[in-house]
């Protein structure tokens, strides 16, 4: 960038208040998967872990790959479940083709006003295994 | 004694916004940045003390700089647009607040102070990754959205014009044989359905895509208008609700422009019951870097409309 003064712009401290975003928890726990050493843990103490689980980590990779592809992000670009959609340079027809992406890889169907409520990549991982779900049932 | 006119003189480093009359009504106001013509750290710099806390860390949180550039630039645009236009006296983009409506729609939110009328100010703004722009209306809600003419879909045309919009529309569009033809179609019906859903400010889930069709109509009124004006002769664009399309009284407004050689803009604004509906709205364009330079390219090879009753 070309710049007439000694000021240069530095993007990243624009804000004091920026705090690293932190990699969720929520979309790598599964409980089917996570082995605990034996403390006389009760099968019933999971169910509370059970309910803040999010989606499984294949549906969330998967969403990544789409997401990913989609936005032309380069692949050592981080990408969690945290990361906003607008964040990532998502416009509204780049969200579209990717509710579209999503709805093909999963069979399922979106429809408007849940797309609407997709900010974050998470967001879009938790409806499609509820619209799966939904589907199953 | 009015206390909001002491804060002209907010900053020395910034130089005076050029002040600006409100538009009047069925008159619309465009602005746009080019973002790579912005380089100044300087500038970038006295724009970002314009900005909100909240909007910078808004701005930090984009991913990469360019990214936060566009952000950055989109929000001292809103800011700097707005505050030309003298009310009372000369307001200070640094000192506008903004809220989202019900839906998620931006507006300004004017104090209530006393002996301050806010203006019956309407705005929207869309970018992508070569413009940002932002448009103005008085009484009447406006939408705007751009996209670069050689956006491309990942997906097939066809089958995403299948997916999301009207019966109507897919025929239209399968209906065109070339690739390239059928591509830009696609991408100004794009524009124009965008522009409609948001100044309807409602969300995308109140009026979906599939549920309301844009159409090319041709106009029989050719010669109502004086041959000085230049007045697009291309077709009217109307809206029409897939809900009850036998109404024919729908309120808004639809223009489709190409701006900058590079883009396609799409605006929608209602239409005013006050103003009259006859006369053509009247649209003016500025390119813009906000206390740099303004130009009005209006009429010029910039700004060429393509559809839509609207003239400049």
């Amino acid at each position: 960038m070309a710049s007439s003064t000694a000021l240069s712009f530095n993007f990243s401290t624009l804000s004091t208040h920026f705090k690293q975003n932190q990699a969720p928890l929520r979309g790598i726990c599964n409980v089917n998967s996570v082995s605990l050493p034996s403390r006389g843990i009760r099968p019933g103490s999971f169910r509370r872990l059970r309910v803040s689980c999010a989606a499984k980590p294949q549906t969330l990779d998967k969403v990544c790959g789409i997401v990913r592809k989609q936005l032309a992000l380069p692949a050592d670009s981080s990408i969690t479940g945290e990361s906003k959609f607008t964040a990532l340079g998502a416009d509204s027809l780049d969200t579209v083709e990717i509710v579209m992406g999503l709805e093909e890889e999963f069979g399922i169907s979106v429809e408007e006003e849940n797309a609407q409520n997709i900010v974050t990549v998470q967001d879009a991982a938790d409806l499609i295994e509820k619209l799966v779900e939904q589907k199953a049932a | 004694m009015n206390i909001r006119c002491f804060q002209r003189n907010f900053s020395a480093a910034f130089p005076p916004l050029v002040p600006l009359q409100l538009p009047s009504p069925m008159e619309t106001h465009l602005w746009y940045i080019l973002p790579d013509e912005v380089k100044n750290s300087a500038l970038l710099n006295q724009y970002s003390e314009l900005l909100s806390p909240c909007e910078r860390e808004s701005v930090s949180r984009m991913r990469g700089d360019q990214l936060k550039k566009r952000a950055l630039l989109a929000r001292a645009l809103v800011r700097t647009t707005i505050a030309r236009y003298q009310t009372n006296c000369q307001m200070n983009p640094r000192s506008l607040r903004f809220r989202k409506n019900l839906y998620g729609k931006p507006e300004v939110e004017w104090r209530n102070e006393d002996n301050f009328n806010p203006p019956p100010l309407h705005f929207n703004i869309s970018h992508t990754s070569a413009m940002i722009a932002c448009g103005v209306t008085v009484n009447v809600p406006i939408g705007i959205d751009i996209e670069e003419k050689q956006r491309r879909t990942k997906n097939n045309i066809i089958a995403f014009a299948q997916r999301y919009f009207s019966p109507y529309e897919v025929k239209v569009l399968t209906a065109i044989s070339d690739p390239e033809v059928q591509r830009q179609e696609f991408i100004k019906l794009w524009t124009l359905k965008e522009a409609y859903v948001k100044a309807l400010g409602k969300g995308f889930s109140a009026v979906p895509f599939k549920t309301f069709t844009i159409r090319f109509r041709d106009t029989t009124m050719r010669n109502f208008h004086p041959p000085e004006s230049s007045v697009s002769e291309e077709s009217d664009i109307v809206v029409e609700s897939s809900e009850d399309p036998t109404d024919p009284a729908n309120n808004w407004r639809c223009a489709l422009l190409e701006v900058a050689g590079s883009h396609y803009g799409a605006i929608c604004m209602e239409k005013d019951r006050i103003a009259g509906e006859n006369a053509p709205p009247k649209l003016t364009v500025w390119k813009t870097v906000p206390f740099v330079e303004d130009v009005c390219v209006s009429g010029t090879d910039a700004v060429l409309v393509l559809g839509g009753m609207i003239e400049q």
